[in-house]
């Protein structure tokens, strides 16, 4: 076992340019939680007071809870095939992903929504192949909200999870299978948990983002499909309330903080890291 | 506080809007070598501004205009409150004029640089020129109203005689004061807003609306056939009318607003500033800015210029000032924080 | 996996994929057709064919020159933030150090604080250094807010690489500079290439941030879009974002041809 080595130094460039460049400035708005407009808690206090604030801060939580597992179960059977097929079906998958990545979010969630409107293309060719009477509603809700999200942050999920999943051994699948393990049983208990860490880095990373977001809600969820960080923009941006602003901000990442915990903790890193 | 008394024009407008853009100066071509920052909403709007002000502004006085924006209200609250701010003009919203003023947050407007008496007295505030008028109507598609359209705010809320998903701004403004005004109250009767009742008679058409954040929605909600009818705003309808869309608006209690020039405390070119701030009232440019993009001007006079096909898109004439009302600035000055988070707790709900 | 059986999990998986694919690729689509459409508005199906969009947007320099801006922001600041990223994430996860995991949670920070948070701090502190309206300023906000993408990405390679082989390469004699650079990084380059396309991807889209520290004559393509999107709305937007989307898929399709014979993954 080898001791603190030379290679620590390598985490400095990263953590000294987030110090100066992020730490400082943001460090300093947040604590306007606590300094503005006079040193105190009472901005806590107004969120404890008010409902609204916790209630729309539970709501985010729902929505991350749900957007999560549906981006994660979409992006296996992507990341498997882009691991165990060829390296030319690869290609195409890798620029399957990526392709649309480019196109800016702000386009492809407008053209989503022209996609999942009433008169749309989805409902007209559903209803023309007469599966349904009536269009189904799917904009302006949480459907429209979780597509536009899901489509988002795919590959958030599928290059990690494709990264652990390339790694594999596959003598651990033969092995398992000589041991006489049923496809399905091996699957869950050899292959799954060697998925592991990119399957929990892709999740905590949709799960983190979409916390954040604003602009999907806005453009194709409906009004209950509301966010906080609408919230702490108009904070800043309508009334000028650094301290409200920063005070949310902080509930945010305290929540934000111990949910990653707990999933780290539950499907847990310990049986691959050291 | 009444914002719905008219008064007519000043025989010394028309006096002082003859008055030539150069007279108030010290001189022509006296700012050369300044830069002046003016900054707006970004668009086919600020070109109009660009062309209608900047322009002849530049070239009178030597001065230099750099354009920027978009306009985000964080950006302009941090730098004017940092005391020396980027830019040097700014084109903000009614709404935000009284909570900036509040804060401290701009210059007083210089009467002797600017020609205040141009202006409609009540586009006119201390610390900012009213430079354009807008409306909230009610906007309805012509296909799906064919026969006998909706024309007062209580048609909005007729699920029955006009039935279809409604679209409604995501924000109290405005939608409060539709609600009442839906249900009986009389405009100068409005303030301060009764809210318990505006919530009840907006619950009426909650679950059939959709709403709106920025004005390319509206717009494209109707488009989309996604609703029939729905407070927009009036620019909006005009511009989807003239590209073909199937849209039209009722005048019927109107509810108008202004945006307003002002100058961020602190800038370094305050008096060249201001002098940008006068070339926007000379009845000429704010007829260019109308003819452009439909917006209505704030100096009267400019009505002898603008083109008469636009005339019944705009807000200031004196048919559509009678039918509408100003918003009140005040009233949500001193509600907009409370009334935001009751809105939000509405939708949530 | 073996190259044949379990028929219905191939079956099921290839559907599921074609799924992913349709979801993904429609809006693209959508967004194409109506580029091309003769409509002033976002309509679908387009009622007629023009390229006049394209013809705005050509003859348009504020686009012509927020295309320029977004190049020169996104390449610096995603290869910086994957070199930075690449290394922290070697420190973290090889390094044995102390309180390694308080780092990387300091290192997702910026993922977490929201955009808002973070773009009105850089611009209050970039205020004082001349830095608001300036390339620089631009690449240093994207580089610090994708970082943390790229240590999520490269750490969670790192954690599955066998750590063995490279302990192997150092037991043989290789000084630990080579043993990176010829065991440890071949290996995880799959994990590097992605973190840096997905940095240059949302430097490209990045929005809040850029809104801030822009200015008229510095300011990328999403800032644009966005003030588009304020005012006049029309299918100029599709039409950037489809030329982006060619772009992209003349880089792919370069690489798709470049290197045919390249040996398959693990597997």
């Amino acid at each position: 076992m080898r001791a603190v080595d030379g290679r620590v130094w390598l985490i400095l460039p990263a953590v000294s340019l987030l110090a100066v460049a992020f730490l400082v400035p943001v460090g300093w708005l947040l604590s306007r939680a606590f300094t503005f407009p006079e040193p105190g808690l009472q901005n806590f206090a107004l969120l404890w007071e008010r409902p609204v604030y916790m209630r729309v801060m539970m709501n985010t939580l729902v929505i991350s809870a749900i957007v999560t597992p549906v981006t994660v179960l979409l992006a296996f059977p992507v990341a498997h095939l882009m691991a165990h097929g060829s390296a030319r079906l690869r290609r195409w998958l890798i620029f399957l992903v990526l392709v649309p990545f480019w196109t800016s979010l702000l386009v492809r969630a407008f053209a989503t929504a022209i996609l999942l409107q009433r008169h749309g293309v989805i409902n007209s060719f559903l209803i023309g192949f007469g599966l349904i009477e009536e269009p189904l509603p799917l904009l302006y809700n949480m459907t429209g909200l979780l597509a536009g999200c899901v489509q988002v942050l795919l590959p958030f999920v599928i290059f990690p999870l494709y990264s652990s999943m390339a790694r594999i051994d596959p003598g651990y699948m033969r092995a398992a299978a000589t041991l006489g393990a049923p496809p399905v049983r091996a699957f869950l208990r050899v292959y799954l948990p060697l998925t592991l860490p990119g399957l929990v880095t892709g999740a905590t990373l949709v799960f983190i983002s979409t916390l954040g977001y604003y602009i999907i809600p806005a453009l194709l969820g409906g009004a209950r499909q509301q966010m906080i960080a609408q919230l702490i923009q108009d904070q800043i941006a309508a009334f000028g309330n650094w301290g409200v602003a920063g005070a949310l901000s902080l509930v945010l990442l305290a929540i934000t903080g111990a949910m990653v915990a707990l999933l780290h903790v539950t499907v847990g890193l310990k049986e691959i890291a050291r | 506080m009444s914002m719905t008394t008219r008064r007519t024009v000043l025989a010394g407008a028309t006096a002082a809007a003859a008055l030539p853009l150069g007279a108030r100066a010290q001189g022509a071509m006296d700012l050369k070598g300044t830069t002046v920052v003016f900054a707006s909403w970004g668009g086919a709007y600020q070109d109009a501004e660009k062309v209608s002000y900047c322009e002849p502004f530049a070239k009178a006085t030597g001065a230099t205009v750099v354009q920027d924006g978009p306009m985000n209200v964080a950006k302009f609250r941090a730098m004017a409150s940092s005391g020396t701010p980027d830019w040097d003009v700014v084109d903000i919203t009614g709404g935000f004029l009284e909570v900036a003023a509040k804060d401290g947050l701009l210059e007083k407007i210089d009467p002797k640089l600017v020609t205040l008496s141009r202006i409609e007295p009540r586009f006119v505030h201390e610390y900012g020129v009213g430079c354009i008028v807008w409306s909230y109507n009610l906007g309805y598609s012509t296909t799906a109203f064919a026969n006998g359209a909706p024309t007062t705010w209580a048609d909005l809320f007729d699920l029955k005689k006009f039935p279809g998903k409604r679209t409604v701004l995501d924000q109290p403004v405005a939608s409060l004061e539709v609600a009442l005004l839906a249900d009986g109250v009389a405009p100068d009767k409005l303030y301060p807003l009764d809210v318990d009742r505006a919530f009840k008679k907006l619950d009426q058409i909650k679950g059939q609306t959709v709403f709106w954040t920025t004005n390319s929605q509206s717009q494209q909600l109707f488009v989309d056939r996604e609703v029939v009818a729905g407070i927009i705003l009036n620019g909006r309808v005009y511009d989807a009318a003239q590209k073909g869309a199937k849209i039209a608006l009722s005048w019927e209690q109107n509810i108008q607003a202004v945006d307003y020039l002002v100058v961020p405390k602190g800038s370094k070119n305050r008096a060249a500033a201001m002098r940008l701030i006068d070339t926007m009232t000379v009845a000429e440019n704010q007829a260019k800015v109308a003819n452009l993009i439909a917006y209505s001007p704030t100096n009267i006079e400019a009505y002898k210029t603008i083109e008469p096909k636009l005339e019944p898109w705009l807000c200031t004439t004196p048919e559509n000032t009678r039918k509408g009302f100003i918003m009140s600035q005040l009233y949500w000055r001193d509600h907009l924080k409370d009334l935001t988070e009751r809105w939000t707790a509405w939708k949530l709900a | 996996m073996s190259a044949d059986g379990m028929t219905p999990w191939r079956l099921l998986r290839g559907t599921l994929v074609i799924m992913v694919a349709v979801f993904l690729l429609a809006p693209l689509a959508v967004v194409v057709i109506i580029s091309f459409s003769s409509a002033p508005f976002l309509q679908f199906p387009p009622p007629g064919f023009s390229l006049r969009w394209y013809g705005v947007l050509f003859s348009t320099p504020a686009w012509t020159n927020a295309l320029w801006v977004s190049v020169q922001l996104m390449v610096p600041s995603s290869i910086v933030a994957t070199i930075l990223g690449t290394a922290a994430s070697y420190g973290l996860v090889r390094g044995r150090v102390p309180g390694a995991r308080l780092i990387t949670a300091c290192l997702m920070l910026p993922i977490i604080v929201p955009g808002m948070i973070t773009a009105a701090a850089l611009f209050g502190i970039y205020r004082g250094l001349g830095l608001n309206g300036t390339l620089t300023g631009l690449i240093i906000g994207h580089t610090v807010l994708h970082i943390p993408y790229v240590v999520a990405v490269v750490s969670s390679a790192l954690r599955v690489q066998d750590v063995q082989l490279e302990q192997a390469a150092a037991t043989l004699g290789a000084p630990p500079w080579a043993t990176f650079r010829h065991v440890t990084l071949p290996l995880i380059m799959p994990a590097v290439m992605s973190s840096l396309l997905i940095a240059m991807i949302l430097s490209f889209d990045e929005l809040i941030v850029s809104l801030f520290v822009s200015s008229a004559r510095v300011r990328p393509v999403a800032v644009q879009m966005w003030s588009n999107l304020l005012g006049d709305f029309d299918p100029t937007i599709a039409a950037i974002a489809s030329v982006c989307f060619l772009f992209a898929l003349l880089v792919m399709a370069a690489d798709l041809a470049l290197r045919p014979g390249r040996t398959q993954g693990i597997g």
